[in-house]
């Protein structure tokens, strides 16, 4: 009887408020707000500065902001930048996760598989640019020699906007589908099979048992995947660097890039910090959509299970 | 049963993306063979003549061995810190209701952390770093990597705790355990997987800074080997042969732990299924 | 509950707990132990004490990194403590140390068009003030580069009434000069005319190229261009700040350029310096026009198939011959540990005696003419000469912390263009026009935006 009492008191968990939660989550605050709240005002404060001969030399209101919207090429790095990371971050997801289910059956090898398949993200993504521009490389890559092996034209990826572009987003889906792959294997690896074997038994097929069952349940895993990459996405950085610095013209000249020139080889700290904030300002509104659809997809899983 | 072809297929498929995948690993370690004019001097997928001259610039030239050292503690500390912090708090986050609407808000926050472009953060965490003597040490980084890390441990962590009902727990506590030792000896090793895949991501991502370490650091003290990368990129010219050698020398230690971890990847517990 | 006998197995815990107790441990106490062993410093107690010179990283300093600084250490007494680090780091770095005084270094080690910025912002000293001794030997171009504000060209209208002072010391002239292969020029080509019609009768692509050039946007197609645009009277910017570029003059040096399309390598619009060195040094290129780095590697056997084959001269002439100057170039900080050693060093390393050894060493790019000229050095390091007569006709780029933006505008029109031009193969005069001016108008309402430049 005592025992059955106490059961019935600690299944009451989740709705009694307890101390402990907040001592778990409180480190972890303090360790985020030590790297961010500091950078986050002096950025917003360097924003609203005018900066000359490298310092700041006065208040500028919003004269930045005003700069930067007014700037042709801050939109045309974002609509860049836009392009890419929808592009790239679909792909990455729709082939890890295709990488995923191939791999969460019992394979021999399957530890040298899964290892072989994260390899691309282990290098470090300025020799990544650096590998794939000597790959793309007119006269002594790979890719021209193959495409003329092949009966087409010799692209010069590197030379040309589109092609570029696309040279991009490929070395991009080269690196990173691993970290899907990742993700979305310990996702997949993590679902209770229960439900799965019964549709199975059901007489399910293998499409309806992924779409109407396993889908629903990697939601939540899904989604976070997705919204890491793509925050990681906007800001690539160095493979591009690398690989076209921004080129040819502005095709590959994401925000990150602009950024980062308009702050540290234009000596523009403040408008930099006006176009990042914008940025991240927009983001964040994003990821706040981001996290209640995943909200909501937890506590549908809760209901059927 | 299934068939023999469909396996078959299977396994094509696998070692055709397994080639793609490592071809230009394979690249890399051939060009970082080579001799500087031969890198240019056409498609060779093997090198007329091989030299460990690359790699020998790499550790004599460029204090390569300095800069593993310092990435290799430098990630291996802060990385552990991260993961201890965040896997905490995802637990708090996905058992608990908490008030005043701290679940979402915690959530957000830690993914603005994330959000912070490198950018709005360098200058910033110089001035502090700089005030507090920390400059140019392992330790500096390690505190910034461990702060920024967390933010998305908390977020891959909580991602992975949630799938895991929690009856499991409820009979734990049940039979005496605190919520603690639940969380160790029952949560943790269920979510096994989802913690490999979060330190993998972790270690990467933390290994690979390259803005932040670039900025806090100034002699090969503390700087970690992307800085050491960038000083193969001169103003005008970079050097392909050590370019390549760095790569493959520098991936090696993630190479290795993700052999280490790898076996995590799948959980060791068989959960229901039936073959 | 069966079921929950199934999930779990307990010793995979405590296994788990201990390889990541384990690990974190080790390398917590890894740490420690290699900072233990490694890392010493170069303690400057002794009776000359130390300098502090910090830099970023350049094959062309490499000379001082590994013979000049220990000379000076035995010659004076005071220890060098080097760092070098990366192009842009550097540069951050370093206006930070100056700005906030904070003292870490004694000389800072600049790119050029860094001087207008670290002058006017008080990041380095002024070296007229601090009676720093200019060489009269030092060629006058490479030492302009110094002053601030410039003694030539336009100026900032914040500064427009100052004296010009030297902020600045030149320490290595790197400066454009024309690379040709001998064995398609018998003697050196003069004009870009001489260019032209070599590689009409000569050039074979692939097999042989008659021209490459860097065409990535930004910085490295301009200076593919300024030695054209200056050849033919154009100019980056005027006097008065209004681009130099988009008249005739500009229009014509970047046709120029499109003529030598069909000889060159077709992926031109992508190539940084080494894709377009490779061709030269593989002897599969006729010319072309770089800066002086190049001159350490044509006859290197490691990194060229033409050892002794390439020979050097000033930049093609239209009008006249215009090579753009970039410079090595060492500045006091703004609050020096050892001031009067940074003194010293600049004094020393831009004495006549040592530049004469820097040119021996290995031919790089001394700053002095006796050390240019010098018949030991010019016997052995036959491109010396022509590094003083580029230095002689060099034309600075315009003096101005926005130097790097204007640089970025022009840049992108110009890959623009390029591509364009290899793409369509033909309208050459619309497509430079359309481009260049589109390069200064935006230039112009930049500058403008930004303020200083034009009236009030």
């Amino acid at each position: 009887m005592a025992q059955a009492v106490a059961t019935e008191a600690r299944l009451g968990w989740r709705e009694r408020i307890s101390a402990t939660p907040y001592f778990l989550l409180a480190p972890a605050i303090v360790a985020l707000a030590a790297v961010s709240v500091y950078p986050l005002f002096y950025g917003i404060r360097a924003s609203l500065e005018q900066y000359r001969y490298g310092r700041e030399v006065g208040f500028a209101g919003l004269d930045n902001y005003r700069a930067v919207y007014h700037d042709e090429t801050f939109w045309e790095a974002l609509r860049v930048t836009l392009k890419f990371v929808v592009l790239a971050v679909t792909i990455e997801t729709v082939l890890g996760l295709l990488l995923a289910l191939l791999v969460a059956r019992e394979l021999r090898f399957a530890g040298s598989i899964r290892v072989g398949l994260i390899l691309p993200m282990t290098i470090a993504p300025v020799v990544v640019g650096v590998i794939w521009r000597l790959l793309y490389a007119s006269d002594i890559g790979v890719v021209n020699p193959l495409f003329s092996a092949l009966g087409l034209e010799e692209p010069d990826v590197l030379a040309h906007t589109t092609s570029a572009f696309v040279g991009l987003v490929v070395v991009d889906v080269w690196e990173w589908t691993p970290l899907l792959f990742l993700i979305l294997l310990a996702g997949v690896q993590g679902l209770p099979q229960e439900p799965l074997e019964a549709a199975r038994v059901d007489g399910a097929g293998t499409m309806r048992v992924f779409f109407d069952h396993m889908l629903p349940l990697l939601r939540p895993v899904l989604l976070v995947a997705i919204v890491l990459r793509t925050i990681d996405a906007i800001g690539t950085f160095d493979q591009v660097f690398v690989l076209t610095r921004g080129g040819p013209g502005t095709a590959t000249q994401l925000i990150s890039i602009y950024g980062y020139n308009t702050a540290f080889r234009f000596s523009q700290y403040g408008q930099a910090a006006a176009m990042l904030l914008s940025l991240l300002a927009f983001m964040s509104i994003l990821m706040v959509v981001a996290i209640r659809l995943m909200r909501r997809a937890a506590f549908g899983v809760e209901s059927e299970a | 049963m299934r068939s023999a072809a469909p396996r078959i297929g299977l396994y094509s498929l696998l070692v055709g993306i397994l080639l793609l995948t490592l071809f230009p690993f394979w690249w890399m370690i051939v060009t970082s063979l080579k001799r500087p004019v031969d890198i240019f001097a056409g498609v060779a997928l093997w090198p007329q003549e091989t030299t460990l001259d690359n790699y020998r610039v790499l550790f004599e030239q460029h204090h390569f061995r300095a800069f593993l050292v310092n990435s290799i503690t430098i990630v291996a500390v802060s990385v552990g810190i991260s993961l201890v912090l965040g896997t905490l708090a995802a637990y708090a986050l996905t058992r608990f209701r908490l008030r005043l609407g701290l679940n979402d808000s915690a959530l957000v926050g830690s993914l603005l952390v994330r959000m912070l472009p490198a950018i709005l953060l360098v200058i910033p965490l110089y001035i502090v770093l700089s005030k507090y003597q920390l400059l140019d040490t392992r330790l500096g980084l390690i505190l910034v990597y461990a702060g920024l890390n967390t933010s998305f441990v908390v977020w891959l962590m909580q991602s992975f705790l949630d799938e895991i009902p929690r009856e499991i727990e409820e009979a734990a506590l049940v039979d005496g355990d605190s919520r603690l030792s639940a969380l160790r000896r029952v949560v943790l090793p269920l979510a096994a997987p989802g913690i490999a895949a979060t330190a993998i991501f972790s270690v990467i991502t933390t290994y690979n800074d390259f803005l932040l370490a670039l900025t806090l650091t100034s002699t090969p003290d503390a700087q970690t080997v992307p800085v050491g990368v960038s000083t193969l990129i001169g103003k005008i010219q970079i050097e392909w042969g050590p370019m390549a050698a760095a790569g493959v020398v520098g991936a090696l230690p993630i190479v290795i732990f993700a052999l280490i971890v790898q076996r995590h990847f799948v959980r060791g517990l068989t959960l229901g299924a039936v073959k | 509950m069966a079921r929950l006998e199934d999930r779990f197995d307990p010793r995979l815990t405590r296994r788990q707990l201990v390889e990541r107790a384990a690990g974190v441990g080790a390398a917590l106490s890894l740490g420690p132990l290699l900072a233990a062993c490694g890392g010493d410093d170069d303690e400057g107690g002794d009776d000359g004490g130390k300098i502090v010179i910090g830099s970023f990283q350049d094959n062309a300093l490499a000379p001082l990194r590994d013979v000049f600084f220990k000379r000076f250490t035995d010659e004076t007494g005071i220890k060098v403590q080097y760092n070098e680090t990366n192009y842009d780091t550097w540069y951050q770095n370093a206006k930070n140390d100056g700005r906030n005084k904070s003292g870490n270094y004694d000389v800072y080690i600049l790119d050029d068009n860094w001087v207008p910025e670290f002058a006017a912002g008080g990041i380095i000293k002024n070296l007229d003030e601090l009676g720093v001794k200019k060489n009269p030997d030092i060629l006058a171009k490479g030492l302009d580069q110094g002053y601030w504000p410039p003694k030539s060209g336009p100026r900032l209208k914040d500064f427009e009434n100052d004296d010009p002072a030297l902020y600045a010391l030149v320490i290595i002239d790197d400066v454009e000069i024309l690379y040709y292969n001998k064995e398609h020029f018998p003697s050196a080509p003069k004009t870009w005319d001489d260019i032209y019609n070599g590689m009409k009768s000569k050039a074979d692509p692939p097999k042989l190229y008659g021209w490459a050039a860097r065409g990535v946007k930004g910085n490295p197609i301009v200076q593919t261009y300024l030695p054209l645009l200056n050849a033919y009277g154009g100019s980056f910017a005027e006097d008065d700040w209004k681009p130099g570029f988009a008249g005739p003059e500009g229009v014509a040096a970047l046709e120029r350029l499109f003529t030598f399309i069909p000889y060159m390598p077709s992926g031109v619009a992508a190539f940084d310096t080494d894709e377009e060195t490779q061709p030269l040094l593989q002897g599969k290129c006729m010319a072309l026009t770089e800066y002086t780095g190049l001159v350490h590697r044509i006859d290197d056997p490691a990194s060229s198939q033409v050892v002794k084959k390439i020979d050097t001269a000033a930049t093609p002439a239209q009008e006249k011959s215009g090579p753009a100057i970039g410079t090595f170039i060492a500045g006091i900080a703004s609050a020096p540990p050892n001031e009067d050693g940074a003194k010293q060093f600049l004094e020393w390393f831009t004495s006549s005696e040592i530049q004469k050894a820097f040119a021996r060493h290995d031919g790089s790019a001394a700053v002095t003419g006796s050390a240019l000229r010098d018949a030991q050095a010019s016997n052995k390091f036959r491109w010396l000469p022509s590094i003083a007569d580029a230095v002689d006709n060099s034309v600075p780029k315009p003096r101005t912390p926005d130097e790097p933006k204007m640089e970025d505008i022009l840049g992108t029109a110009l890959n623009e263009a390029l591509v364009e031009a290899i793409s369509k193969k033909s309208g050459y005069t619309q497509i430079a026009q359309k481009h260049l001016t589109d390069a200064a108008n935006e230039t112009t309402s930049y500058l403008k935006q930004q303020g200083g430049y034009f009236g009030a």
